[in-house]
């Protein structure tokens, strides 16, 4: 008995069985256009022409949103323990985002790597077995330990870093005008890259150069500290930058002190305090902090201080008020990666990350190595979000409008950046991609890549 | 018959390794070296209280009690062993006395098998399998042969627990779409055969990724072949329905027809409706053994799917030799080889009993069935490699991308123990290194006699030639819509009716 029954595509549609994997919430309408500011493949001057043959689906112009939706349903996946679903939607993201494609798929690819460690961490998906940890490279195996000369080169590449740097050299500066010691506490993870500039500038004073004082946190030993690593003991690195002061008349002492996050940085805080009780007013206290405040512990950390009910991060910026710096500059990526559901902090993620991704086309060739160093340190971070909890997830950003509510909590008043400082980060913006631009908001200075938030720089005095 | 390898592995007990070993030590971070001289205005202040806050907790000296306990177990477990072992010795001089013909031998050995079960746990290890080879027996012996009728429905419910508790069927289904998705590359117009539709559980995950696939997705037909279903019902067009309204929201265009067909030998090419210009893959998980009953119409089967020239052939086959003429060796091999997939199906945790009962009918068919009603006729790999190759088809390799997918994709989804391999082109997932599924990939040999090949192409003709078997051609229809005997295969005249 032969039967033969036909469904064409205009069928009405019949309720899912429910089964797993069976398409429940699995597929994606891909036709409604989504807000994307971007089209793939980097920063073309025209809009991407439509699509005149049949064969291209309009679910392709929107690949970025598919891509975020796969990647935040596979997400579920792994939370609800769905392993079936987890894999069949896993094979699927392999196939449509290679890690050597244009800028989205590579963005996804390395959620998708971030989105395996975390399953293979957890829930129904068992231990990481052998095969699983070589068939997906964790970013974290190709994070490049750098000389002080390439890591001082690679820092320039892009504004990320550089951007921070003039605005709080050049906030510095005006800060410690009239100063005879000069005292920069170092709080960033790009281990010093910012300072020769600073020396330079502190030695062309009008007044004569400063004595200057820098003690640096050196994080180095803690379990997740973030790219890029540097390949040189610190003391090496300090004799270089003592060496470097010297031979622009500047005298300058330098101390490292190993510390961690995970306790809101105390051995270096009661280091200060112990420095701050032989002060005689000649000495202006700076705090350079870029990038590293993030890692301090927030409210959804979960941990708080024995002594009092307050997030770590909160007690920190108290700690800094305390020791009366002249000033405080804060530079930190403009995102919000704090939400506790994996879900939010992969959105909040993939609508940052992506900047990277698209900008990296401008400035380094596919295939490159230090595409390859610049990519797996992004790999790294959106690991590190997505994969990690507890103490080892220390990529915890907020974004502007929050740190400057805990700087005003905590005591400070912001200070504003002048327009010779502008001027100086718009003239370094100009040697880099025409995607980069500036602007300001309130008192802070504001990356952006493609009128994108990116990085904001921000100063702040007791109030 | 070897019986130095053991294949039943026992559950690791926790109490008896606990604190035999001493790898719970905290790791101490040692705190840094305080720097020697500070002339050079460089200092390193070292903070010893972070670092040394916990001191290590040194292990208590392991007391006595936990030692009897830990005796008492091991001994336990030998006792067991024994018991296993004795178990297996009977159920194989049973096996042989089936062979033999003797049925009071056969009956006191089943006897004797049946109470060391009773000696064992039947929860894990070598007791849970042992129990379904003993009734197995036990049925072949003492209850005439009846077609067992399950309710309807039993067939798809236990694969789909099947599917869930184990990797196997998951295994198959991404190794195959892997190989399909990429055969499948710059067709505009594609053709799924699928000789075991079952509840379409391979077909989502390969919609979502042509519908996302560079350059947009193509035309897809997916041919689902199935038994027929009772009165009343139509699954195959549910499931048809289901795939239909998944294509649509992913925003391919599609089309799905069903053919019923107990066995794959009744189903014809012109029924697959094979259009000139589409690419087609034909995709076998688990069905090919069941054609390999005499008279054997797996050649006439692997003749129509070579005739079909296919961009790919996906096979998945369970990797055995549950095919051997002789009764003892055929149960020997299957006891050996349910082991290990039930070994498995343990360490997966989930303790699935349908899927349990889903291999249990497997072991009843291969112990039970002879002649025409065993279908579970398994063969290794390398025999189907022959026949494949007999049929004009050419091997094409998985590639390492699909390697290394198999390995993420299995190792999240199950424990240790479950490794996929690669050899000569094809996959193999095993139990702690014993293969237990293999995933190939065939092509048909181009076609010969300078024919064109139409699936080259998007607009060409069906060309004919004096190869074929007379039957007419369609030459100037490039969509499969007509319901005529369309040939959009060539030189198969031989398979027309």
């Amino acid at each position: 008995m032969m039967q033969f029954t036909h469904a064409a595509v205009t069928a009405p549609p019949l309720h899912p069985n429910g089964a797993h994997g069976l398409g429940l919430g699995l597929f994606l309408d891909v036709g409604a256009p989504r807000a994307r500011p971007w089209p793939a493949g980097g920063f073309a001057s025209t809009p991407p022409p439509l699509p005149t043959s049949s064969k291209i689906s309009l679910g392709n112009l929107n690949s970025a949103g598919c891509m975020e939706q796969l990647l935040v349903h596979c997400a579920n996946a792994i939370e609800a323990n769905d392993a079936t679903l987890t894999q069949q939607i896993l094979w699927v993201l392999n196939n449509i985002a290679p890690a050597d494609g244009d800028s989205n798929q590579r963005l996804t690819a390395a959620f998708l790597c971030a989105l395996v460690t975390r399953a293979s961490r957890t829930g129904a998906c068992k231990a990481v077995t052998a095969a699983v940890a070589a068939a997906v490279e964790s970013a974290a195996l190709h994070v490049h330990r750098f000389t002080a000369v390439d890591l001082a080169s690679f820092v320039d590449l892009t504004p990320w870093h550089r951007f921070g740097y003039m605005a709080a050299n050049a906030a510095i500066l005006d800060a410690v005008e009239g100063f005879p010691v000069v005292h920069v506490v170092d709080l960033s993870t790009t281990h010093c890259m910012q300072i020769p500039t600073l020396i330079d500038m502190l030695a062309s004073r009008a007044e004569g150069p400063p004595i200057l004082r820098l003690t640096v946190a050196d994080v180095a030993s803690c379990s997740s500290a973030p790219p890029p690593v540097l390949d040189m003991s610190y003391e090496e690195l300090g004799a270089k930058l003592v060496n470097f002061a010297r031979s622009r008349n500047v005298s300058m002492d330098f101390r490292v002190v190993p510390t961690s996050p995970a306790d809101a940085f105390s051995s270096l805080v009661d280091q200060l305090r112990v420095q701050q009780l032989v002060l005689d007013g000649t000495e202006a206290l700076v705090f350079n902090c870029h990038m590293l405040m993030h890692t301090v512990p927030d409210e959804t950390a979960g941990s708080v201080s024995l002594a009092q009910s307050v997030s770590l991060r909160t007690m920190l910026l108290k700690s800094l008020r305390a020791l009366e710096p002249a000033l405080v500059v804060v530079a930190e990526e403009d995102a919000d990666f704090t939400a506790g559901d994996v879900v939010g902090r992969l959105r909040a993620a993939f609508n940052f990350m992506w900047i990277p991704y698209d900008a990296v086309d401008t400035f380094l060739p596919k295939g490159s190595e230090q595409r390859r160093w610049y990519e797996a340190e992004v790999g790294w971070k959106v690991e590190n979000v997505l994969a990690q909890e507890g103490v080892d997830r220390v990529e915890r950003q907020e974004d502007r409008t929050r740190w400057g509510q805990r700087m005003r909590g905590a005591g400070f008043r912001p200070v504003a950046f002048g327009e010779e400082a502008a001027g100086e980060v718009r003239t370094m913006l100009n040697e880099h991609a025409a995607g980069w631009g500036m602007k300001r908001e309130d008192d802070d200075l504001m990356l952006t890549w493609k009128g994108h938030n990116v990085v904001f720089a921000s100063a702040w005095a007791p109030s | 018959m070897a019986m130095g390898t053991f294949p039943f592995q026992w559950p690791m007990d926790p109490v008896a390794s606990a604190g035999l070993d001493g790898s719970f030590l905290p790791s101490l971070v040692p705190p840094p070296a305080l720097a020697a001289g500070s002339d050079d205005s460089v200092s390193y202040y070292g903070a010893p209280q972070m670092h040394a806050a916990s001191l290590p907790e040194l292990a208590a000296p392991f007391p006595s009690r936990d030692a009897a306990a830990a005796a008492e177990l091991a001994m336990r477990r030998a006792e067991e062993e024994v018991a296993g072992i004795r178990l297996v010795h009977l159920l194989m001089s049973c096996a042989g006395a089936i062979e033999a013909g003797d049925h009071a031998l056969a009956s006191a050995q089943l006897a004797d098998a049946n109470a060391s079960l009773a000696a064992l746990s039947t929860a894990s290890g070598i007791g849970r399998v042992a129990v379904h080879f003993t009734d197995a027996l036990s049925r072949r012996l003492f209850l005439s042969p009846t077609t067992t009728s399950a309710p309807p429905g039993t067939d798809a419910f236990l694969y789909h627990h099947f599917y869930e508790a184990c990797p196997y069927l998951k295994f198959a289904h991404f190794t195959a779409n892997q190989a399909i998705l990429e055969a499948f590359h710059g067709c505009d117009a594609v053709h799924v055969v699928d000789f075991s539709l079952m509840q379409g559980l391979q077909w989502p995950a390969l919609i979502q990724a042509l519908a996302l696939r560079p350059g947009g997705p193509p035309f897809l037909r997916i041919t689902g072949i199935g038994p027929p279903s009772p009165p009343g019902r139509d699954d195959l067009r549910d499931v048809g329905l289901h795939l239909a309204d998944l294509a649509r929201s992913a925003r391919v265009r599609f089309s799905f027809r069903g053919v019923a067909a107990y066995t794959l030998d009744e189903v014809q090419p012109w029924m697959l409706q094979v259009a000139p210009g589409e690419a087609v893959a034909v995709n076998s998980v688990l069905q090919l053994h069941r054609l390999l009953a005499d008279p054997a119409p797996i050649d006439a089967v692997l003749d129509c799917v070579a005739s079909l020239q296919p961009k790919i052939f996906t096979v998945v086959e369970q990797e055995a030799d549950h095919n051997k003429p002789g009764f003892l060796d055929r149960f020997t091999e299957a006891l050996f080889y349910y082991s290990a997939v039930f070994d498995s199906l343990d360490a997966s945790g989930t303790g699935s009993p349908m899927a349990e009962a889903y291999l249990q009918r497997e072991i009843c068919d291969i112990v039970c069935n002879d002649g025409a009603a065993r279908a579970e006729r398994h063969e290794p790999l390398s025999r189907w490699r022959d026949r494949l190759g007999r049929a004009g088809l050419s091997a094409v390799p998985l590639g390492p991308s699909a390697l290394r997918q198999a390995r993420m994709l299995v190792g999240l989804s199950s424990g240790e123990g479950h490794s996929v391999e690669e050899a000569d082109g094809c996959l193999t997932l095993g139990w702690h290194g014993r293969p237990l599924f293999s995933a190939s990939a065939w092509q048909a040999f181009p076609a010969v006699d300078g024919e064109d090949n139409p699936h080259n192409s998007n607009t060409s003709n069906v060309s004919s030639s004096g190869g074929d078997g007379g039957d007419s051609n369609n030459s100037s229809s490039s969509n499969g819509k007509t319901q005529t005997q369309s040939s959009g295969v060539v030189g198969a005249g031989n398979m027309f009716l």
